[in-house]
């Protein structure tokens, strides 16, 4: 378990050298928060209905804001087309020399760049919250808070196995590269970064929300826009913890597959 | 000696060519994208349009066209000139500017135009299915006039885009390091995708103003647009032509002044 202390560490005081870089970056992830703001407000100026999918102008407006919490857990850049080159340029070897599980080192890394990130972000997060307060939900139902902060956590994990299955896929494939950014296209629709997935017609809402990208995003933004009861969150909360262990599971079966093939390379 | 600039553009383009056709799965994978982002588009206004009829004063078909108009200038642009402004601050950075400057041909030309994405060309015939499509169903009575005026204002609009973008590709040469240009790219793109009439309520209009008369970016898409499916306005059009031309001027100034700090990299 040490070595995966230092890991952890060492990729932690590695972030600090760019803390300058990160914030400006995160102040400029909400330049387009502004525009769908603006937007929704004329959408709904002109609508003849006062809800969307079962959001007020305010709710869809903090939706938005929370989907940036969300993918504050959830995505993972550049995990996927890191593993694929890993294993594409023969790198892997490196990691399998040493005693050391390649998918635990890639998860504590993870979480180091997750923690850094976080931290570096939390003025910019909270610059944007304060000026967007009017808009964010009263949480009544107490229960909130824990289901929230549970569902995020999950959503990191969920989204940890999912790019691990996606980057291991190049055991099988050269060019990973070109099917991500067609998933990613697909990502952005489908986990309801876009937007809230219950703007769907029902016979598509039906099918769009079986997939475990909904689990990542849209689920956990409803939490916490309280949009959820508390037998709802449960649920979502379970079905998270499903998928992510699914897909963990998924991802450490194609890692032993894809080890026997590798092997035959060497070089 | 007479410089033949035409000849130079077309080796140019020869040169680009070769070097795409050893990457056909670009294209392949762009015309994906493309076409799954233009779906996902589509289901959104679908779905936003089932409950109001139009945005600030924009219907559906409109809407549509609007997003055609977009497509088209951005994809011109990102044909032409991205991945040269995008190598600007790659050449100031490793000293190969050097060789440029070297060349008897006029230094901006030979930057601006030296490669040409041909996979980003995939989006265009999308787009010009959008404003078709926009045009047919929004029964718009087209006359030969609307249809040249709309064509000179993509390239206007094109012609602005660039001149913004290379002014700031341009700025490398005093910061050596810069990675800000896709980012930019990326703003002003999310940015004058929609109708520039949902700008006016934020913060009292002095967004709107500085994008429609100060940068104006916002105009790139939706004059153009307005043009052909809605109104005609003389004056913003000449606004726009001027502008451009302004800016065009001003990145050819800015170029020279910036050039007198270049110091070549090493060696």
């Amino acid at each position: 378990m040490r070595k995966y202390a230092v890991v952890f560490r060492v990729s932690l005081s590695e972030r600090m050298i760019y803390r300058g870089d990160f914030f400006l970056s995160a102040l400029m992830h909400f330049i387009p928060i502004i525009t769908t703001i603006l937007l929704w407000q004329a959408i709904f100026d002109g609508a003849d209905v006062d809800k969307m999918g079962g959001l007020r102008y305010r709710e869809m407006v903090s939706y938005y804001l929370l989907v940036m919490v969300s993918r504050l857990f959830g995505s993972m850049p550049r995990l996927a087309a890191g593993i694929s080159t890993d294993i594409r340029d023969g790198e892997l070897r490196k990691y399998l020399l040493q005693p050391i599980d390649y998918i635990g080192y890639l998860f504590m890394l993870r979480i180091a760049h997750k923690m850094m990130y976080m931290l570096t972000s939390l003025l910019a997060y909270g610059l944007v919250f304060w000026l967007c307060r009017d808009f964010l939900p009263q949480w009544t139902n107490p229960w909130i808070p824990l289901y929230y902060i549970t569902s995020l956590i999950l959503a990191f994990f969920l989204g940890f196995s999912i790019h691990c299955v996606l980057g291991l896929l190049g055991f099988w494939f050269l060019e990973v590269a070109s099917f991500l950014r067609i998933f990613m296209t697909m990502h952005y629709f489908l986990s309801g970064h876009m937007f809230p997935l219950s703007l769907l017609p029902d016979w598509l809402h039906g099918y769009v929300l079986w997939l475990p990208f909904a689990y990542e995003t849209y689920y956990p933004t409803m939490i916490g826009l309280g949009r959820m009861n508390t037998d709802q969150m449960l649920e979502i909360v379970c079905i998270q913890f499903l998928w992510a262990t699914a897909m963990l599971g998924l991802a450490r079966w194609m890692w032993h597959r894809g080890l026997r093939r590798y092997a035959a390379y060497g070089g | 000696m007479q410089v033949r600039y035409g000849r130079i553009l077309l080796r140019f383009w020869k040169n680009s060519m070769l070097r795409e056709l050893s990457f056909r799965g670009h294209f392949v994978v762009n015309i994906i994208t493309q076409l799954l982002w233009v779906a996902m588009t589509l289901v959104f206004i679908k779905v936003i349009y089932m409950r109001t009829s139009d945005i600030r004063g924009w219907s559906e078909h409109q809407y549509l066209f609007l997003l055609g108009t977009h497509m088209l200038v951005t994809g011109l642009f990102e044909t032409f000139f991205f991945t040269n402004c995008w190598r600007v601050s790659e050449l100031v950075r490793t000293g190969g500017m050097d060789f440029i400057l070297l060349k008897p041909a006029n230094t901006q030309f030979l930057l601006s135009l030296e490669q040409i994405d041909y996979s980003a060309m995939a989006s265009l015939p999308i787009a010009v299915a959008l404003c078709v499509y926009g045009v047919v169903e929004g029964g718009v009575q087209l006359t030969w006039g609307k249809t040249a005026l709309f064509a000179g204002l993509i390239v206007i609009g094109v012609v602005l885009l660039y001149s913004l973008v290379f002014m700031f590709a341009v700025t490398s040469i005093w910061l050596i390091r810069q990675t800000g240009l896709n980012n930019l790219w990326f703003y002003v793109v999310s940015v004058a995708r929609y109708p520039s009439e949902i700008y006016r309520s934020f913060l009292g209009g002095v967004l709107w103003f500085v994008l429609v008369f100060i940068v104006p970016i916002l105009l790139v898409a939706n004059l153009p647009a307005n043009v052909m499916v809605r109104t005609f306005e003389p004056m913003q059009v000449a606004y726009l032509a001027i502008v451009s031309l302004i800016m065009l001027g001003l990145s050819s100034v800015v170029f020279n002044f910036a050039m007198k700090w270049y110091r070549s990299a090493s060696s």
